[in-house]
């Protein structure tokens, strides 16, 4: 490369208010709106999973009718996790490295591992021995394309004896148990990657990875009400009122826990005040007012909270459709509270210069490799891959009748262990 | 278990060689880094040809200031001789002797809109004998 | 589970097989491949990394703010010229007076390094008289003992060399920014030609050959001062700097990178 071809890049002036090192006045900051969708995607697959195991391992039994979906919620969205990730990257085809020459000091070499950890050992293979039995049955029943598929997903075992049933039910829940350390992992993770870095007092914290975790369950909690009472809307049944009070008392408790560790957050930060709190503070007021005190603090937080908790105080007062409502919007509204938490944190850290003397300023393309155009789309991809996890593996009849998802495997299999 | 031998052996292949020679990198990074042509050629470069000037120049009080400080990169020229220097301007004076209230004190420094303005330096100052003249 | 136990077993022999073949191999090759390596890995003209500790000095109150360095550096190392490429560049403070009667010590700080530096700074930003006090601070890879880039590259294309300096590999970086996020003194930014990370790189290919880095050639007054510390030579500049200035700071200390970049002359304000 010569100075000759260098000299022709083109450069916009990026605006800095104050002093911000030179470097760190691009354009764009360096991980931008990509680098916003990955966590919130990881997060949900964490949350999804927590949701599904409190079926499986805590026995909450209102919670039957949403346990598959859940999973296949979780699924979906760890399909599409690494693809942020990979379209970031400077070099995506040198991905393999991170595999292969994994620097053990790096939070980011854990990413390969625990992802591929979480696919095969976990969200797969709990899939596998759930829907085992209804394999065998509808490869039989089945004819055509879809009987090849479910054939193939037997993967040749076609014994569905008691005993063998009963195997399957616990080795389901053993994954299970296995499961929720694995989901915190993948998102306590996440947040370390953010946490460990001292350089830059907006997420240099040790309590950031807890803040990741909880900041997950919630909004996986709040994606299953979502695509349950989407899922019972569509097929023009009836979500069960049951099932959905049970989340939102889950939601409600996990919300406040979030809540109250990120108010901690904030006031450790104020009250030691070390020599970062003058930049934070005016980043909080100014360039992230409506993200943060806004969009996260409270139509994220303060709305879902007092929404749900007043469900918790008053259910038998509200009436089934209003409590539909409620639960409705409630996880709206925290889908894109824990949105912003994500923007808040990613864009918010790139936001001032880490000489603590300036704003760098941040405009968010349409289209191109860092517009926002590319990050919906990867925010919608899992839903069209759950609509096919939907079509294939939850039939209608069987998911809204108000008896248990599968004939087979709950009663026996939860009182089996 | 298929999963872990398929890793190592994906690993094996994919492993650069000289990995983990010195630490965790590729060690023949080290070479490759080292192997760039340099541009600025370095006070010695211009010695071998230019002696007298070099010692004349470090009587003076620009003895700190190296060749390629003024007259630019220097490998062309240490290559090829036929190569030309940069040529010098009035910039390059007041590149460092404009009065600036950040600069210390110790540097000698002019305003120069009102210093002997529409004069060329060097009619009153030698670059390479600077105190020689006020 | 999985029914036909003469399938599994039968596949567990056969990957057993297949583990014992490839981990013969394996050793084998990988002898070779490390012999090959003993022979050829040296640096051009016999330069061997582990007998060398470079080391940087600034002396901010030399430094007069003319940026051939930062100049100097972009032309040495081809850095893509824009004004957010720096592998080094030079911020100017001006710490102006108290307003009378404050009880203030120091009025304001203004930092400002237009384009690196490398043009000069504009005159006249703070009338003369509302200065207290003014400098140059020359800014380049803090050469950190525990280097925070390092420690976070997921794959091992940056790392600290035996010779004490903390270099990119340009063809095994993959590009993610953890380094350039992890660097607390913004010495890192990604190439926007390569898309990998780049920084001072210590001018390794001119101290391999027995130069001094760009930086440290074109500075005319000797702010800038670089040694090794493993061979001293007689009147060894980054000796009589460490003699002289026995209080040279490094900057954000607190973090605990422990630069190996000494400033003589420091103030507080900077960072």
């Amino acid at each position: 490369m010569n100075n000759s071809f260098t000299n022709n890049i083109v450069e916009i002036l990026p605006r800095v208010e104050g002093f911000a090192y030179p470097n760190e006045a691009t354009v764009h900051p360096l991980w931008s709106v990509l680098i916003v969708v990955y966590p919130y995607v990881t997060g949900l697959v964490a949350g999804a999973f927590i949701m599904a195991s409190l079926v499986r391992v805590f026995n909450v039994r209102a919670l039957e009718p949403v346990y598959r979906l859940s999973l296949l919620t979780s699924l979906a969205f760890l399909l599409c996790a690494p693809m942020p990730l990979l379209l970031h990257l400077g070099h995506p085809e040198r991905c393999f490295e991170i595999m292969m020459t994994p620097h053990l000091s790096s939070p980011m070499a854990m990413f390969g591992f625990v992802y591929a950890w979480y696919l095969l050992a976990v969200l797969l293979l709990e899939l596998w021995f759930d829907y085992r039995a209804d394999f065998v049955e509808w490869s039989q029943s089945q004819t055509g394309l879809r009987g090849v598929i479910y054939r193939a997903f037997t993967l040749g075992v076609h014994d569905v004896s008691e005993p063998v049933l009963r195997l399957d039910a616990r080795m389901g829940r053993i994954i299970s148990i296995v499961g929720i350390p694995s989901a915190f992992l993948l998102h306590g993770y996440v947040g370390f990657i953010f946490g460990s870095i001292k350089a830059n007092p907006w997420w240099g914290n040790v309590l950031m990875p807890i803040i990741f975790i909880f900041s997950a369950i919630v909004s996986g909690m709040a994606l299953c009400v979502f695509v349950y009472m989407f899922l019972s809307w569509a097929r023009r049944a009836p979500a069960s009122i049951d099932c959905l009070d049970t989340m939102g008392k889950f939601l409600f408790f996990a919300l406040v826990i979030d809540a109250a560790i990120e108010s901690l957050d904030w006031i450790h930060r104020l009250y030691s005040a070390d020599e970062s709190i003058h930049i934070l503070k005016s980043l909080a007021a100014g360039r992230l007012f409506y993200t943060l005190l806004v969009g996260q603090a409270f139509f994220g937080t303060l709305v879902p909270l007092l929404l749900l908790g007043a469900v918790q105080l008053f259910r038998t007062r509200i009436t089934v459709s209003a409590r539909h409502w409620i639960y409705f919007v409630g996880s709206v509204l925290i889908l894109a509270g824990v949105l912003s938490m994500r923007w808040n944190v990613v864009i918010g850290g790139q936001l001032f210069s880490k000489s603590l003397r300036g704003f760098m300023d941040y405009k968010l393309e349409f289209a191109g490799h860092e517009g926002w155009l590319l990050s919906v789309a990867l925010l919608g991809l899992p839903f069209v891959i759950l609509g096919v996890f939907i079509k294939l593996f939850l039939p209608a009849t069987r998911s809204h009748s108000n008896e248990p998802a599968t004939p087979i495997r709950p009663a026996t299999g939860a009182s089996a262990v | 278990m298929v999963i872990v031998t398929l890793y190592l052996t994906a690993r094996y292949f994919l492993t650069p060689q000289s990995f983990g020679l010195y630490g965790w990198y590729r060690a023949v990074a080290l070479d490759e880094i080292a192997a760039r042509p340099t541009t600025y050629a370095g006070q010695k470069a211009c010695d071998e040809c230019h002696s007298e000037v070099v010692q004349r120049l470090a009587k003076y009080e620009h003895k700190t200031v190296s060749c390629e400080s003024c007259h630019g990169t220097g490998q062309a020229h240490a290559d090829n001789p036929d190569a030309p220097v940069t040529k010098l301007t009035y910039s390059h004076c007041v590149r460092c002797h404009e009065a600036d209230p950040a600069r210390p004190t110790w540097l000698k420094q002019v305003k120069s809109k009102e210093h002997y303005t529409g004069q060329r330096c060097t009619e009153c100052h030698i670059p390479h004998q600077p105190n020689e003249v006020p | 589970m999985k029914k036909p136990l003469g399938r599994r077993s039968l596949l567990r022999t056969l990957s057993g097989a297949l583990a014992g073949a490839l981990t013969l191999s394996v050793s084998r090759k990988a002898k070779a491949a490390l012999q090959k390596i003993l022979v050829a890995s040296h640096t051009p003209k016999g330069y061997d990394p582990t007998k060398h500790k470079w080391l940087m000095a600034i002396d901010v109150g030399r430094c007069i703010g003319c940026g051939l360095c930062v100049e100097a550096c972009k032309t040495e190392n081809a850095v893509p010229i824009g004004p957010s490429y720096f592998r080094t560049w030079i911020e100017r403070y001006i710490i102006t007076r108290p307003e009378a009667g404050s009880g203030e010590m120091r009025g304001e700080t203004i930092v400002d390094s237009p384009n690196g530096g490398m043009q000069g700074f504009p005159a006249g930003l703070v009338p003369k008289e509302q200065i207290l006090k003014s400098f140059y601070v020359p800014k380049l890879c803090n050469l950190c003992e525990h280097s925070p880039c390092a420690q976070v590259c997921p794959v091992g294309a940056t790392f600290d060399t035996p010779d004490g300096a903390v270099l990119v590999d340009p063809k095994y970086c993959i590009g993610c920014g953890f380094c350039i996020q992890a660097c607390p003194y913004g010495c890192r930014f990604m190439n926007p030609l390569t898309k990998t990370a780049e920084k001072c790189s210590l001018c390794y290919h001119r101290i391999t050959r027995g130069l001094k880095p760009a930086c440290v050639e074109v500075c005319p007054t000797e702010a800038r001062v670089f040694g090794d510390l493993k061979n001293p030579v007689p009147n060894d500049p980054i000796h009589r700097f460490i003699e002289k200035n026995k209080a040279a700071q490094s900057l954000k200390p607190h973090l605990g990178t422990a630069p190996r970049v000494l400033y003589a002359e420091l103030d507080k304000e900077v960072r």
